[in-house]
């Protein structure tokens, strides 16, 4: 009988503690350190983009702002610059920068947010506990634009909803002051404090090569050294007139997707204050027309966890014909199933959440799995299996 | 203060049984609640800790496949004796130990880390994978800080010239406290409680994010609730041993209380302070900086004796 090698699998997933979402992992471990790792994603698959089908353009709006809990402007963002193309319609410059404001307002929250759950994740509770504390600052902030703590929904097809008032602008600069001051202190635990550094030095290591190959995005790319950034390389909304620098860190490890991230939060309130203080006088929307005209358009712009890309194609109806969304997320899967192997089982919680993953917004295929082991299946044969699947 | 009880008394009310069980919970409720206020947090009310007993006892306790039935139910109820017994020879509230004998010392360091063996094997009965790699995160942390913390026990107890409890508190009562004499050793005592008890920085067999509740991940209902009744009365003589010895022993209730409770302050600062140490780290941490410190307090110690 020929000897099987039993491998010690430790599932991490659908339902697990670490998890805020689900997905499934599973890390074979020899002791404590992971021989192998591999990704079951689509728990939470909506159907979202056939849904978009059936609704009006209006509609789907606030449909597509519901893609992701934690970066809902974005998604209205790229969604209303691709129909706004398509329509031929130019923004007024007030409501650009307004929509860049609370795009960088977004970028903030969302930065903290991830930097608490990380710190979780490392077992840093206290960290976890502070930054969400100081997170509340930016959601008041939202609160007081738009009225709304987490789905702001300021977008309108064509324009923004709110104006920023010059009292609510005075709250906004008191506000970032206040958080600038907090994230060089959180600056300085990440890039000081021993155990925190002991967490998470030299783990989960990509050099500029690897992240390039494995088509990573966002700030997991741009703390391996790739100038990967959309505000820069295509300027979207107000950054044309305002432009952004782009953070860049060549650590590649956790520590380093930490700085960048933090290093990006300095970024945005700077850019914020220079958008405050250059506030240009317009209207706030423009008249749209309700059928938008035959075509197709592609809307690149950056999510805090990287490209956020959609595709739209408008066949001259009330209703797209097409939306094609995909997240930041689903492009960095891939390094974390080849970066895990040879790390120990106690870092992969941080290396998942490294690369700051939204589970239920990726979700998109369902993985095809034979009983006995995983497949992998090549561009080809994942269009064959497409195209058999919906005869 | 001496205070003679019957001997059943003193095992079902005073200083074990009862009285400890609900102290216990005392600690629990002002370690939690030091904690989060540490955080930022509100923390829990008062009562909670009781609450959490009460639920987890009036909770079905369901026995998973796979495992030794016999051990399963037996083994929390021994970890909870062994370290309800050792409490009989500790100078608990500052009264005078219930129980006393020659090298009682070396009796009550062992019960303490009966807790701990239960605690590893209970996970190593299941089959269930958080429990197994719990179970052996339990037991590797038991072989790298118990090496340590016996040793900075036995400074003052060498400093006393006796492995009698009653009798290094009632040296310590007399002379400087130990932390000025023994300040290395107190250290070293102080964070090889913590990593008794599994507390953070030390809590990676009990890591939620990686291995949900570690060795414990299978329990529910009765035996969970044993375990924490444990975790609860180790604390409690835990501080108990380590003000007696370090911080000039215990000779009031008053004494106790303040004695314990100051040191529970700074327990749980250090709580709050650090990320979680990965297993090897902790382990690297007790044998390359612990076990030397530790050495090197009781060689002073002894070089100390001879020449003066």
């Amino acid at each position: 009988m020929q000897e099987k090698v039993e491998k010690f699998i430790v599932p991490i997933g659908p339902q697990h503690p670490a998890l805020k979402e689900p997905g499934h992992f599973e890390f074979s471990v020899d002791g404590e350190e992971v021989t192998g790792a591999t990704i079951r994603l689509g728990f939470v698959h909506r159907g979202i983009e056939k849904m978009t089908e059936s609704r009006t353009w209006i509609q789907n709006l606030y449909m597509l702002e519901r893609v992701c809990g934690i970066c809902s402007h974005v998604h209205g963002i790229a969604y209303t610059l691709g129909v706004e193309k398509l329509a031929g319609v130019t923004v007024p410059p007030r409501a650009q920068a307004i929509r860049t404001i609370v795009l960088e307002l977004e970028r903030i929250q969302s930065h903290m947010l991830w930097l608490g759950v990380a710190a979780h994740e490392g077992g840093f509770d206290t960290l976890f506990m502070y930054s969400w504390r100081d997170r509340e600052t930016v959601m008041d902030l939202f609160e007081l634009i738009s009225g709304n703590r987490v789905q702001h929904s300021v977008n309108l097809v064509g324009g923004v909803k709110y104006d920023i008032t010059p009292e609510q602008k005075q709250k906004v600069l008191d506000g970032l002051n206040y958080l600038e001051g907090r994230i060089q202190y959180y600056e300085k635990i990440i890039t000081t404090d021993d155990t925190f550094l002991g967490r998470t030095r030299n783990v989960g290591k990509m050099t500029k090569e690897e992240a390039t190959l494995l088509g990573a995005v966002g700030p997991t790319a741009r703390a391996s050294g790739v100038e990967r950034d959309v505000r820069v390389e295509s300027p979207y909304a107000s950054y044309p007139g305002h432009p952004v620098n782009i953070v860049l860190d060549e650590g590649g490890d956790l520590t380093s997707r930490f700085i960048v991230r933090i290093r990006e939060m300095f970024e945005s309130i700077r850019v914020i204050r220079e958008i405050l203080t250059n506030l240009p006088e317009s209207e706030l929307t423009v008249r749209v027309p309700r059928r938008i005209p035959a075509g197709e358009v592609i809307s690149r712009v950056e999510a805090p966890r990287g490209e956020l890309f959609y595709y739209i194609k408008s066949a001259g109806g009330e209703n797209p014909y097409r939306i094609k969304i995909r997240t930041p997320s689903l492009c960095n899967w891939g390094t974390i199933s080849s970066v895990a192997v040879g790390h120990k089982l106690a870092d992969m919680p941080m290396l998942l959440v490294g690369i700051d993953p939204c589970f239920s917004c990726n979700d998109r295929l369902v993985t095809v799995r034979k009983e006995t082991s995983s497949q992998t299946m090549y561009w080809e044969d994942l269009r064959k299996y497409g195209v058999e699947y919906y005869q | 203060m001496s205070l003679t009880l019957p001997s059943l008394v003193s095992i079902l009310v005073f200083p074990a049984g009862m009285f400890l069980i609900l102290l216990g919970m005392v600690y629990e409720y002002v370690d939690r609640k030091l904690v989060a206020r540490y955080q930022n947090r509100f923390g829990p009310r008062w009562f909670q800790p009781l609450a959490d007993m009460f639920k987890l006892l009036a909770k079905e306790e369901i026995i998973p496949d796979g495992v030794n039935k016999a051990l399963f139910i037996f083994l929390p109820i021994l970890g909870v004796t062994a370290a309800l017994t050792s409490a009989l020879y500790t100078p608990m509230l500052g009264f005078a130990p219930a129980f006393s004998f020659r090298g009682d010392l070396i009796l009550v360091v062992y019960m303490l880390s009966v807790l701990t063996i239960c605690l590893g094997l209970a996970g190593a009965n299941t089959v269930d994978r958080f429990s197994l790699v719990g179970a052996t995160r339990t037991l590797t942390q038991l072989f790298s800080y118990e090496a340590p913390f016996m040793l900075t026990l036995l400074g003052p107890a060498l400093a006393a010239g006796t492995l009698q409890i009653s009798q290094i508190n009632a040296y310590a009562q007399d002379t400087w406290w130990m932390i000025l004499t023994q300040p290395i050793g107190f250290l070293v005592a102080l964070i090889g409680l913590m990593g008794k008890l599994e507390l953070p920085p030390f809590d990676a067999p009990e890591a939620e994010t990686e291995i949900v509740s570690g060795a414990l991940t299978e329990y529910s209902g009765r035996g969970l609730a044993l375990f924490r009744i444990g975790k609860n009365v180790e604390l409690v003589i835990g501080l108990t041993l380590i003000s007696a010895f370090y911080l000039g022993g215990l000779a009031n209730p008053l004494e106790f209380i303040l004695k314990t409770l100051g040191l529970l302050l700074v327990i749980a600062l250090l709580q709050s302070l650090f990320a979680r140490l990965r297993i090897d780290q902790t382990v690297g941490l007790w044998w390359r900086i612990g076990a030397i410190l530790a050495l090197v307090q009781i060689l002073i110690l002894v070089v100390g004796r001879l020449f003066f």
